[in-house]
Order: C-alpha cells, then sequence, then structure tokens
C-alpha cells in the first residue's frame, strides 16, 4: 500500500493512524504540500483532480479522501468488523453521521490552521466561529455520552473510524486559535482516542499518560 | 460581579475529572491545571510549570505525580513539590522547588476554589445534608455581571417540560437560588456564575435534589441553559470586549532549579507531626504513621529520610517508606535494637499512637534514578525501609527493578502489605549466613550492563561485602548507591588542625576531641547537620585546600580520594590546614 502524504495534514494522519492501529505496513509517499504545491501539479491531478490529501494506492486501486480511505481501510483489513459496523444499520448511519461532521471540522478548523500555520488567505474569524459552532455540538454530544457509560462517539463499547476522522483536526485546533478550553468532555475523549491500542501522534498532538 | 478574589466558586464539576486527565479550569483570569490522583485527592495548581512555563494541562496526569511535557519534571500529589528532574537524574530535587497551588475542595458534585481564599470553604446552606445533582455546565462569552444579570431570569421546568412558577429566593454575588414549582412538583436550583476572565463565564447549576428522571431533567436544563448564554451573548456582542485580566506571575528564581537552599545548622524539627498509627511491621519492627498537626506535609522524593525528636531528648534519622503520591503521611519503620543507645526503645516502648513528635523536614541524601534500564535494590534487615519508597517507584512507574531483601527469617520480613505489591521483583533472601549471603550477593550481581544502577541499604559489614562484591563484578562505582544507617567505624580525632572559611573569610582552630561541625557551629556559622556520625550526608562540604582525613561512610571511594568534599562531623585533616568553601 502507498500512502501519499504529508507530515503536516491532519487528513493524512488521519490514514496512518489508522493503519498503524490496524497494524498495516505501508510505503509513504511524501507530496510537497508546502510550499511546492505538489497536489496541485498536473502528475498529482492525474490521482486526485480534486488536488487534495490524501491519496492510496491498494493493489491497483487508487482512492482519494480521508473519510473514504478510512471506510475502504476498515472493511476490508478489520476482520473484527468492529470499526466499521456494516451489519448494524443504526450504529453504520450514526458513523456516517460523523464522518460527514469530520468534512465540517475541516472546512473550519483545520481551514484556521492552514491560515495561521501555511498563510492561507481566508476568513479566519468565520472559519474559527464555524469550528466553534461544531465543537459546541460535538462537546454535549459526548458529556452526555459519558453520562450512560459512553467512550466513543457512536454507541458500542468500541471505537469506529468516526472517532479517527474527527479527532485529528479537534486535536490540532490549538494551532489554529481555536481554544478547547471550554470543551472538557471533548478534551477528556481526546485522552480516550490517546489511549486506543496502536495510537500514533504528530506535530502538535502529544500522547497521554496509561490509563488507571 | 466585583473582582472578589476571596469568594469560594465552583470551578469544575466532580465529573470532569477522571482518573488521569488533567482538566483546564480558570478563575479570574488565573488559569488552572486540576488533577484528581489515583487515591482520589483533587489538585487545583497554577497551569504553569515553573520551570519554563509550559501549561500543565498538556502534561501527563500519572496518577501518583504530574509531568510536564516539556522537561519531564515530576511534581507530587497534594505538595505540588518536584520530585524528579530527569537532565538531573542522579540528584534529589531541592525542597523549595514547588509548583503553586490554589485551595480546593470537592463537596456537592463539584470542585471550589478560590484565588486567595478568606477562611474555610463554606458550601450554600441549602445543598447541604442533600443527594444533589449537577448540571452540565455552559461556558458562555459574556462578562460575569452580564452572566449573572440573566441568571436571575432563567426559566426551567421541574419536571422537564411545560411551564412552571418560577421565583427567585436568594441572589448572592456569585449565584442565584431558583425555586420552580409546577402542579405538584418543584425543584430548587441554584445557578453559579463562574467568573473565567473579564469576558467569559461558566454556568454552573445544582439541583438540591435528584430528579426521578435525571436524564431527561439534565437535557432540559441543557437546552434552556444554552437558550440563556444565546442570550447573554447577544446582550454582550453590543459592548465592548472587555481584556483579560492580567495576573501577575512570580518569577522563577534563577537558582531555584540547580541549588537546594542552605539549611540552617543542626537537625532539624520545623514539624510537628501526630502518631496516628502505631503497628507490628515484622518482628522487633515497629511501623508509625505520622500525620501533619495542621497543613501540609512537606514533599519527599524515594530515598529520602527525617531527622525525628523524641521525648527523651534524643534525634535519629529514619527514611521514609513511601509511595509516590502518598502525600497525606509519612510512613517509618523503627527495629528494636538490642543495644539501644535509647532511641529505638523510646520508639518501641514510651512512644505511642495520639503522641505529638517533632521531626525535620525530609532531606534526600540517596536519590533514584528513573533512567536506568535496570535497577537492583538489595536491602539487609531494617535497610529494608528507603528501599521501599524506591521500589513503590520504579514498580507505579514501570520500570524494571529487583527487590532482593536478605532477612532472618520470614518473620522479620517488614512491611509485608507493601512488599505483596511488587509480585515477583520481590526476591527475598532468608536466614542466610555472611557466606551464603555472599554467595548470593555474586550471583545476583554477576550481570553488570550499560545503566544498570543498585541501590544498597543495611548493616554496615553487609554494605561493605556488597560494594566489594560489585567492583569485584565489574560494578563501576558512580553506579553503585549506598545508604549506610551507621557508621560503626572508630573515629580517630585526635588531630589538631585549622580551618579556613573561604566565603566567610574566617580561620578557626580545631583541637583534638572537637569535630569541625561542633567548632562552625560554635562559631554562628550555618552548618546542617542531621546523623552527626559521618553516615547521612547532610553536612557534606566543598573543600578548596587542603587533605582531608576521611573518617565517614558516606563518600565513595573515589569521591574520598578527590579530596574535593568532605563529611564535617567526623572527618578531619591530614594537613596542617583545610580551606572549605563555606
Amino acid at each position: 500500500m502507498k500512502l501519499y502524504d504529508y507530515e503536516l495534514s491532519g487528513n493524512c494522519f488521519k490514514i496512518r493512524l489508522f493503519l498503524n492501529i490496524l497494524g498495516i505496513e505501508y510505503e509513504s509517499q511524501t507530496v510537497d504540500f508546502y510550499p511546492g504545491l505538489e497536489h496541485k501539479s498536473p502528475e498529482f491531478l492525474q490521482l486526485n483532480p480534486l488536488g487534495q490529501l490524501p491519496v492510496i494506492e491498494d493493489e491497483g486501486k487508487v482512492l482519494r479522501d480521508a473519510q473514504a480511505i478510512l471506510t475502504y481501510l476498515a472493511v476490508k483489513y478489520d476482520a473484527s468488523g468492529l470499526w466499521y459496523p456494516v451489519s448494524d444499520p443504526g450504529r453504520l448511519g450514526e458513523v456516517a453521521q460523523w464522518l460527514a461532521f469530520a468534512d465540517g471540522i475541516t472546512g473550519t478548523a483545520s481551514a484556521a490552521r492552514l491560515h495561521d500555520g501555511l498563510f492561507y488567505e481566508l476568513d479566519v474569524e468565520a472559519a474559527r466561529a464555524g469550528a466553534h459552532r461544531l465543537f459546541r455540538i460535538l462537546d454535549e454530544h459526548l458529556w452526555f455520552a459519558e453520562r450512560v457509560g459512553r467512550d466513543w462517539l457512536v454507541p458500542g463499547d468500541h471505537p469506529t473510524i468516526a472517532d479517527i476522522a474527527c479527532f485529528p483536526y479537534v486535536a490540532l485546533s490549538e494551532e489554529g486559535g481555536i481554544y478547547r478550553q471550554g470543551y472538557p468532555a471533548i478534551r477528556r475523549w481526546c485522552d480516550r482516542v490517546k489511549r486506543i491500542q496502536g495510537f500514533v501522534g504528530m506535530s502538535g498532538i502529544f500522547t497521554t499518560s496509561h490509563a488507571a | 460581579m466585583t473582582t472578589d478574589l476571596t469568594t469560594w466558586h465552583p470551578i469544575a464539576s466532580s465529573t470532569d475529572l477522571p482518573m488521569r486527565h488533567i482538566y483546564h479550569g480558570q478563575l479570574w483570569g488565573r488559569e488552572m491545571a486540576v488533577w484528581r490522583a489515583d487515591d482520589g485527592h483533587v489538585n487545583v495548581w497554577e497551569n504553569r510549570c515553573l520551570h519554563r512555563g509550559v501549561r500543565l494541562t498538556v502534561g501527563l496526569n500519572e496518577g501518583r505525580e504530574l509531568r510536564c511535557l516539556y522537561h519531564g519534571w515530576r511534581y507530587a500529589n497534594r505538595t505540588a513539590g518536584c520530585t524528579y528532574i530527569p537532565a538531573h537524574p542522579a540528584d534529589a530535587p531541592a525542597r523549595t522547588i514547588c509548583n503553586n497551588t490554589y485551595s480546593a475542595v470537592e463537596s456537592h458534585g463539584l470542585v471550589w476554589s478560590a484565588v486567595d481564599p478568606i477562611g474555610e470553604f463554606e458550601a450554600p446552606a441549602v445543598l447541604n445534608g442533600n443527594d444533589v445533582l449537577a448540571l452540565r455546565p455552559i461556558p458562555v462569552k459574556a462578562a460575569p455581571d452580564i452572566a449573572l444579570k440573566h441568571a436571575k431570569s432563567y426559566r426551567f421546568s421541574p419536571i422537564g417540560e411545560g411551564c412552571a412558577d418560577v421565583t427567585l429566593v436568594e441572589e448572592t454575588d456569585n449565584h442565584v437560588q431558583l425555586h420552580a414549582k409546577q402542579d405538584q412538583s418543584k425543584a430548587t436550583l441554584l445557578l453559579f456564575v463562574q467568573p473565567v476572565d473579564a469576558g467569559r463565564s461558566i454556568l454552573r447549576g445544582v439541583l438540591t435534589d435528584q430528579p426521578a428522571d435525571a436524564g431527561n431533567i439534565l437535557r432540559h436544563h441543557n437546552r434552556r441553559m444554552q437558550a440563556l448564554r444565546d442570550v447573554i451573548e447577544a446582550e454582550a456582542t453590543m459592548l465592548p470586549v472587555p481584556e483579560p485580566i492580567e495576573v501577575q506571575f512570580s518569577k522563577v528564581d534563577e537558582e531555584l532549579a540547580k541549588m537546594p537552599a542552605r539549611a540552617k545548622s543542626g537537625p532539624k524539627a520545623e514539624l510537628r507531626v501526630s502518631v496516628a498509627h502505631k503497628w507490628d511491621a515484622s518482628e522487633g519492627v515497629a511501623g508509625f504513621r505520622l500525620e501533619a498537626l495542621n497543613g501540609q506535609l512537606p514533599t519527599f522524593q524515594p530515598g529520602a529520610h527525617i531527622d525525628l525528636h523524641m521525648p527523651n531528648g534524643m534525634s535519629r534519622q529514619y527514611s521514609l517508606t513511601n509511595a509516590p503520591g502518598e502525600t497525606d503521611f509519612y510512613r517509618i519503620g523503627v527495629k528494636r535494637e538490642p543495644d539501644s543507645r535509647g532511641g529505638s526503645e523510646c520508639m518501641h516502648n514510651a512512644v505511642q499512637a495520639g503522641d505529638v513528635l517533632a521531626i525535620s523536614a525530609p532531606r534526600n541524601n540517596f536519590p533514584l534514578r528513573r533512567d536506568a534500564l535496570k535497577t537492583i535494590l538489595v536491602a539487609g534487615g531494617i535497610g529494608i525501609t528507603p528501599m521501599l519508597a524506591m521500589a513503590q517507584t520504579l514498580h507505579v512507574q514501570g520500570l524494571g527493578y529487583e527487590l532482593h531483601y536478605f532477612a532472618q527469617s520470614e518473620a522479620h520480613l517488614s512491611f509485608p502489605d507493601v512488599l505483596k505489591t511488587f509480585g515477583s521483583n520481590l526476591i527475598p533472601h532468608i536466614g542466610l549466613d555472611p557466606a551464603s549471603t555472599g554467595g548470593a550477593l555474586k550471583e545476583l550481581l554477576s550481570g553488570y550492563d550499560y545503566a544498570h544502577h543498585l541501590y544498597i541499604c543495611g548493616p554496615g559489614p553487609m554494605l561493605e561485602a556488597t560494594r566489594k562484591i560489585a567492583a569485584e563484578a565489574g560494578w563501576p562505582e558512580d553506579a553503585v548507591h549506598f545508604e549506610y544507617f551507621k557508621n560503626t567505624k572508630e573515629i580517630d580525632d585526635s588531630s589538631t588542625f585549622e580551618v579556613a572559611l573561604a566565603r566567610s573569610a574566617l580561620t578557626l582552630q580545631v583541637p583534638a576531641g572537637r569535630t569541625i561541625l561542633e567548632i562552625l557551629q560554635e562559631n554562628g556559622i550555618e552548618a546542617p547537620s542531621s546523623c552527626e556520625q559521618g553516615a547521612c550526608g547532610t553536612c557534606l562540604t566543598t573543600v578548596i585546600e587542603g587533605e582531608p582525613d576521611h573518617q565517614d561512610v558516606y563518600l565513595s571511594d573515589s569521591e574520598k580520594a578527590s579530596n574535593q568534599k568532605i563529611i564535617t562531623c567526623v572527618s578531619r585533616a591530614k594537613s596542617k590546614r583545610l580551606v572549605l568553601d563555606i
């Protein structure tokens, strides 16, 4: 498997994280996202006409979009079926709902980070306000989940790819000036994600202590 | 809401603090790292590592200690004192290295704090004795006084739907008490406004009674309080955004991290403790649990000891056996010595539970490295006491170690309840004579490798034998750490010499029969000491010039050979004159 990868990308990190959790060997092909804009080069546009990372190549198949890749990897490589519950329509629907939510986080929290970190020209105040709107919803959801003993976004004892999809740009939000102090349930969920067996970090996402 | 730093405010819900998490709180602009230790104690600390100012909320709650993510400094539960500095693995951090803390009380499902409280915390009377329910807190981007003004108009239903009569029962400077009545149902709510910063607040509600359908009621309040938040924020956006409160930080003393403060002369008795519990820790060993009469006991590190002053006027040194994070008491073990000079006899016979004793703050002349690839602990008899603290530290941190415990019989194994937590890391050696002890030591010390460290505490002859065997087995001197209980060497105090004190610009004569330490103290020079028999290392002093006549058991052979240090309570001079860095 080959991952078209950029070290500082939260969307590429989603894939690296999930591959590591599943214990899948892969080759990382670095794309000069910044400052080289290699993802907008004619060669890369052949792979992904949207000009976005990540992209994977697996046994001849080329696939773009972080959420799509997570879905593909889960169904193909997770024999337990725990990460993507295909046989449970209710939970599967909720996973899809949070995958779409993850896109919203990318459009806001990740955009603010691109503005602050990589000098993208965009309306950063609007991006931050949008992220705060989503974080309020996420924190509320997680607070009430904790009340009934649930650790993850989707009901069940095991995390799903919804957690993997939503985690990175939440955990990196402070690099875009979006502080998480007002979201205590999100902060606790981040600790839990970091304790998933096989978790790896990236620049800006640090480890946490072991569970008691 | 006026800025009153003395008022207690709820700053978190109890449910915000699961094990091994650090909650990010704030009150009047002061950021707080709030964490629950494994023993349940809630710590509220200033949210900056005193070393380089990094937020502790990005650090690691390791259950007993909080570790800063930047340089790995560790701070103890309760005391916030530094217990370990990875860049100085062989040194004991000075006791003065301590993070700033805030008052903390956990009560009624909430954690309460105040920046600068006057007096003890008192919960609002209406909460006392009730089974309360803390609601989901709602952060609001608005000044606390605007939030408090609107809190009065909060409307809710005791059954979670429909219209209730809501009356304002009481209004204080940080909360309102509201009573709702709807048909036969009623509920009382305290709605607090936590002043986070000049322009930020948190609404924290507490119902005085658990409702029948808590899940539904929590959702009801969550909706209503978010609606209230939107009203408050709508008003706040019309007003200029207030400047955040400027917080003054005390500057970190440059010397703090480098040098322990110089202690005053003589053995110390700065703390008063009560004997909370006395018990038989094993055959001939009494265990004592000492608790502070008031306030907080100072931070200790594994290997530390205290001076204990007995009712008969004697003072003795005892190692602390506590695990990391056990910061609300000190536990020591005292062996009954058949040839007691009065110390152990007094502790065994005279001192009882409930008695008050004077002790010194802990001192650590036997620090434990936490960067070894493997640590071998060797204890003989009562020498187990510092090893208990060390083994518990290594154990909870998951570092590789073996604890070899040489004892006369099974019944002589002290503190069995602690020992059993070590599992297969504990290797008892029971009833061995000196020859077989030597054999056992040879075997366990045979596998020296890079970054292995050996710690020994026990009777003098066993210590000498262990050090000799370790040296023969290839252990370098700096990997072998030891602590003698006492110096059994015959002290030759027949020499006469002169000591020059470089910093004090003073020259003193030391006659035969007197020690350097005595002469220093007699002349008003501050010279800390503890055991005063050349075992504990407290009076260690730097030699600038001259050749010491070493008579202690504290310094290693190479330290002695270098002639750069002297233990002033027993050692003397071979040269006519010593120049000391005092």
